[in-house]
């Protein structure tokens, strides 16, 4: 019996440690920010659950078993949230996604997205970026006062 | 066993301290530094299982929070332009 | 196996203060000194040092990161140039640390048992922690139980100081934005 569960453990550490390499290759690999997310997500879904699976097997029914549990719990809920966020702060910092057909893709997405607003320059550069960012607030409240008064 | 897992975490942690330098935006860098916490974690919990101790994962439960709050607190600076931001309001962009 | 992972994760740290020392955005480097932070805590892990590695993560990577970007929000964020020839503190840091190296050397070796840290008040914490206070980590029963009033000081210290910064930052930002909505207006007219 014991055989099999160190059999089956190493099969899960095994399978998680190339899912934790392939995502950092991807992250090295994909051509945008979006993408990039896409692939680093694998690490926190597949990679650490195969991994952590993998030492719950060794760990047997003991506590370690269940500290185990609440880092898989943490690692699923905080993976997405902070995804999210990365891509939305990314998405109104005004980076654009890297598109084979950026015409068809600006109708796509609607007015949330607009590609005339922001020149593809200015988004590789960080400094301009966040000025235009720091720039963007005062004025928008201001518009937003004008609009009510 | 957990020879091949410590390996895999490391390989992955080089590659992506690599993107974490390169960037090119912040966002790239901020992917990057929160897998390295994902890693750092899984690092952590091998590790114990590799010296035969893994009592201390208790800790990793802590870093898995930190890392939450430390990405959210970069984003909402960035989503917001400052951390004392109720958040309630969406800013213009 | 374990100096294999150290070796690793020091040459990481290596790599990322050499990036830190070289970009010149500082939203990069705040990132880059979380990430600085977490590879030490993982350094710390595999040393042993449990409760130094906690601290590392949690000022390192937390607070740290939040208080540089607080500070960021009132200065640039691009780093300036530097005025002056860095030969001068180049060659400080360089003394400083040849003279650091060199005390090393003065060290006993790694889990000596000879050592005054080892054979002076240290064994006898070692023995009496358990039953003096039934804490089963010697560490925490130093911190909590033996120098408790000694750790109340420091935190009430630390929380004291905490406010203090959190008052003048807030102060700051509110005056920035005082003198933005002040352009804003000079502006138009």
């Amino acid at each position: 019996m014991q055989i099999v569960i160190d059999i089956l453990s190493f099969v899960l550490l095994a399978a998680g440690g190339v899912f934790m390499v392939i995502s950092a290759v991807g992250v090295n690999r994909m051509p945008d920010i979006y993408t990039r997310l896409h692939a680093a997500s694998v690490a926190d879904t597949l990679g650490a659950g195969l991994l952590i699976a993998g030492m719950m097997l060794q760990a047997g029914p003991t506590l370690v078993t269940a500290k185990l549990v609440m880092i898989l719990a943490i690692l699923f809920f905080s993976g997405p949230v902070a995804g999210h966020a990365v891509a939305r702060a990314a998405l109104a910092a005004g980076v654009r996604p890297h598109v084979d057909h950026p015409e068809e893709s600006a109708d796509a997405c609607g007015a949330d997205f607009n590609v005339e607003a922001v020149p593809h320059e200015t988004v590789r550069d960080d400094v301009k970026l966040i000025r235009s960012l720091k720039g963007l607030r005062p004025a928008g409240r201001a518009a937003k006062a004008k609009a009510k008064g | 066993m957990f020879v091949a897992a410590t390996l895999a975490v490391l390989v992955s942690l080089v590659l992506l301290v690599v993107r974490a330098l390169k960037g090119p935006t912040v966002f790239d860098r901020l992917v990057a530094a929160n897998s390295i916490g994902t890693d750092a974690i899984l690092l952590l919990a091998v590790v114990g299982f590799l010296t035969g101790r893994p009592e201390f994962l208790d800790i990793a439960i802590t870093y898995a929070l930190l890392n939450l709050i430390g990405t959210l607190a970069v984003l909402k600076y960035f989503r917001f332009g400052d951390l004392a931001h109720s958040g309630g309001e969406e800013p213009e962009d | 196996m374990e100096s294999f992972i150290n070796m690793i994760l020091l040459t990481l740290l290596a790599v990322v203060t050499l990036g830190v020392v070289r970009l010149r955005n500082l939203f990069a480097v705040v990132i880059l000194g979380g990430i600085y932070s977490f590879l030490m805590a993982s350094v710390l892990i595999v040393l042993d040092a449990v409760d130094v590695s906690m601290t590392e993560a949690s000022v390192g990577a937390g607070i740290s990161t939040v208080l540089m970007l607080t500070v960021l929000y009132m200065t640039r964020v691009e780093e300036a140039k530097p005025v002056h020839t860095p030969i001068l503190p180049l060659f400080v840091a360089g003394v400083t640390g040849a003279v650091l190296v060199y005390g090393t050397w003065g060290l006993p070796a790694f889990g000596l048992s000879d050592t005054p840290i080892n054979t002076h008040v240290g064994m006898r914490y070692m023995e009496l922690s358990v039953p003096d206070t039934g804490i089963p980590n010697v560490v925490t029963s130093v911190l909590a139980s033996y120098r408790g009033f000694d750790t109340l000081g420091e935190t009430t210290v630390v929380f004291t100081a905490g406010i203090g910064v959190l008052l003048l930052l807030r102060r700051g930002v509110s005056l920035a934005r005082l003198r933005r909505k002040q352009q804003e207006e000079e502006k138009p007219s």
